[in-house]
């Protein structure tokens, strides 16, 4: 153990000083001198000083297991005897992406506020059934964000300290994604619309009830609902019908781009770490799909979406209903890819053919 | 190092558009579908119009026509937005344990919510790290008691606010935004002191297990209300004290901005408690024994022990008694200037468990807090 010379000195100096004081109890300064590790001084470069710039020595040492049941930061002493919180998650496969500190800083860095970063004065009347439509969608994002809010932080007081990065990232994530809910709800009710027909809740309930570990509510909340939610924006920014709504679109595909990062690097941990985690996804997505596939048998999502990017009724089941398959096509590859990259097995004839169907289509 | 497919959203400016996966946009029109529309028949309040005021879109500028109003007691089980049409075919799948409004409402949910996006900070830059010049060996390890104590505990109130708000329904959604804002202040608050910790030839030093796993403490509350008057009013607060005494404590203008900045944080997490606490009073009354129940509890545990700081006689008090003295050897100064902070904390907290509407505890002698004043004074 490492002790910091002068506060030995200093400490009898001070007892016999603090002593002569009437009623000023004399200090025990039984901490002094107590680090695992002194010296230490991380200076700041061109991004400022930034969590991952801390990991130097013993504070960077990242163990696979976080035993510690208390708030013990990692890399001080620990103090015995103090009855533990019961932390849930202390393996590092259980949650670790290498990239949760420098996500946490972005996500700090490229903050915004639906209230004054939006252009709302460029929102002008749409047509009845666009306006509709959009309401529609904004009304399924903001379900979509609520159930992002409740899964992440039904997780994040289980998480080890030892992994304080990860939840610091997803303080920032749960975060976001209560920006979403409250900015889509704004654009709901800021242009002659309302809200909309709730969504029908079936992927939210699996999502919700990943009880089975962070690794598989990462995996049907970012590996699945994430990969289409991105494909979505992709394209409702595309066919924006106003800078407002072009700027809503590129915020959240910039925060959600964050998680999905986030998400897929810590299923990539996690395969990596543990033995058949490839496996038990394989089985977790072919259940999943399945009620993917239920849910998107609901015609009122996909008909919000051929409305938006039709730009109204009239050509919406023609140009409206081609643009949402190849939206669909492309969140099919995009999915099917990434479950190769990662190296989960995604053969075809194990998917619905409501889902396969459109990975012919671009 | 972040990488991925997506890293062009992340790290590309905003207008960053194309990614490999995304099809060119071509006609594609060669299958021609019939749609039913009949959702455009089940939807919520119409004629909504909403306009920004001079603080732009604000959560209150949304409040219109029955978007505006909050159930008492919310059954809504299938998390859909406020004022959305509901499915009669949805699952129950809402985990909701706070559904009742007064457990958890306040009046000014907005304004604390819009509030908390401006004033966001980042410790990387916000801070002017480059003023930290070394210190003597005995403030220096002052500074790094108090720092490794506040990376411990900050978290609490990141850790436990998360758990309520993942058992709250999104009818009560601007309390539960608030909240989650103050989850992503507390891990800003958790990681600027172990920066400060490491910034300036020190280290972390031995935690004190300030927020253990025991009865009584923010951690373990089974109540909305219980864990709000622990965390927010009597945890807190004392914290809010301290840290607005930052400018006595610090050596440099990272120090200062450090306090400064989680101070303004923490106005708002106190405020939200406070606000809380006051509509829980007027909305509640079969409640009030129950909550004066807490308060003792908390005047107890929390404002007199090893959760606060500047409690008796603890590691982070000593740490706090050098700093505020200007060293060991002045120990003695910066103890009384310690008890003045006592002081200053106990009266703070008078004032907001008094605007919460439960003032009567100080004239009634039901609060142990004036006892401690007079300890503090002596
Ligand atoms: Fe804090
Ligand atoms: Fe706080």
């Amino acid at each position: 153990m490492a002790k910091a010379k002068a506060s030995q000195a200093a400490a009898e100096s001070a007892a016999g000083q603090a002593g002569a004081i009437d009623g000023i109890p004399q200090p025990k300064l039984d901490w002094a001198g107590r680090s695992n590790q002194w010296g230490t001084r991380v200076k700041p470069n061109a991004y400022g000083l930034r969590l991952g710039d801390l990991n130097v020595g013993i504070y960077g040492e990242i163990p696979d297991q976080w035993q510690d049941q208390t708030r013990n930061p990692r890399g001080a002493i620990p103090r015995k005897g103090v009855p533990p919180l019961g932390f849930a998650i202390r393996d590092k496969s259980d949650l670790w992406a290498e990239s949760s500190g420098d996500l946490y800083e972005e996500a700090i860095q490229r903050r915004w506020a639906p209230a004054t970063d939006i252009p709302w004065n460029t929102l002008k009347p749409l047509n009845e059934g666009l306006e509709r439509a959009i309401c529609q969608v904004s009304t399924e994002l903001c379900q979509y964000a609520n159930c992002d809010v409740e899964t992440i932080t039904s997780w994040q007081h289980q998480m080890a300290y030892g992994y304080h990065e990860v939840k610091q990232f997803l303080a920032t994530a749960s975060f976001d994604a209560a920006r979403q809910f409250e900015a889509f709800r704004k654009r709901a009710l800021s242009n002659g619309g309302g809200l909309g027909l709730e969504g029908p809740g079936q992927v939210n309930r699996m999502i919700l009830e990943s009880r089975g570990g962070w690794t598989e509510a990462v995996t049907y909340l970012f590996l699945m609902r994430g990969t289409f939610t991105m494909t979505m924006l992709r394209y409702l920014e595309r066919y924006a019908h106003n800078d407002a709504e072009r700027a809503l679109y590129r915020y959240t595909l910039q925060d959600k781009a964050r998680q999905m990062t986030y998400g897929l690097e810590h299923l990539q941990y996690s395969i990596a770490h543990q033995d058949d985690m490839a496996l038990i996804m394989q089985q977790l997505l072919f259940i999943g799909d399945r009620v993917w596939a239920r849910e998107m048998k609901d015609h009122v999502l996909m008909e919000a979406l051929c409305v938006v990017f039709a730009g109204g009724i009239s050509d919406a089941g023609t140009t409206g209903y081609a643009i949402y398959r190849q939206m669909m096509g492309d969140f099919m590859n995009s999915y099917v890819d990434t479950c190769e990259w990662l190296g989960v097995k995604r053969q075809p004839e194990m998917m619905p053919n409501s889902m396969t169907q459109y990975l012919k289509v671009n | 190092m972040v990488k991925g497919p997506y890293i062009g959203y992340i790290l590309g400016d905003l207008n960053y558009r194309r990614e490999p996966g995304m099809s060119e946009a071509v006609d594609l029109a060669t299958v021609e579908i019939e749609l039913k529309l009949d959702w455009m028949n089940r939807q919520g309040e119409w004629q909504t119009h909403a306009k920004p005021g001079k603080s732009g879109l604000t959560l209150a500028d949304i409040q219109i026509g029955s978007y505006g109003e909050t159930p008492e007691i919310s059954d809504n089980m299938t998390g859909r937005p406020r004022g959305a049409q509901a499915r009669p075919g949805s699952f129950r799948i809402g985990n909701y344990s706070v559904r009742t409004k007064n457990e958890i409402w306040l009046e000014n949910a907005s304004f604390l919510y819009e509030e908390a996006l401006q004033r966001q900070w980042s410790s990387a830059t916000d801070v002017p790290w480059h003023t930290i010049e070394p210190l003597p060996d005995d403030i220096e390890e002052a500074q790094c008691e108090l720092a490794t104590f506040l990376t411990e505990v900050e978290f609490v109130a990141g850790d436990v606010p998360a758990r309520w708000i993942s058992e709250t329904t999104p009818d009560y959604f601007e309390p539960r935004n608030v909240l989650l804002a103050q989850v992503m202040d507390e891990a800003r608050h958790m990681d600027v002191f172990r920066k400060r910790a490491l910034a300036n030839g020190g280290g972390l030093m031995q935690a004190t297990g300030g927020t253990a796993g025991v009865v009584g403490s923010i951690d373990l509350a089974r109540d909305f209300t219980e864990m709000s008057s622990r965390l927010h009013i009597s945890g807190e607060g004392a914290v809010l004290t301290i840290f607005r005494m930052g400018e006595l404590m610090a050596y440099n203008d990272a120090e200062k901005a450090i306090y400064r900045l989680c101070a303004q944080d923490e106005a708002r997490h106190v405020a939200f408690g406070v606000m809380h606490m006051r509509y829980m009073s007027e909305e509640a009354p079969d409640r009030h024994e129950e909550i004066e129940c807490y308060l003792d509890e908390a005047e107890r545990q929390i404002l007199a022990g090893s959760q606060n700081p500047a409690g008796n006689q603890t590691a982070s008090s000593e740490a706090l008694a050098i700093l505020l003295g200007g060293g060991v050897a002045h120990y003695d100064e910066g103890f009384r200037k310690l008890m003045a902070i006592r002081r200053r904390q106990l009266v703070e907290y008078m004032k907001r468990v008094k605007s919460a509407g439960f003032g009567k505890r100080f004239e009634n002698g039901r609060s142990q807090v004036k006892e401690m004043m007079a300890v503090s004074a002596a």
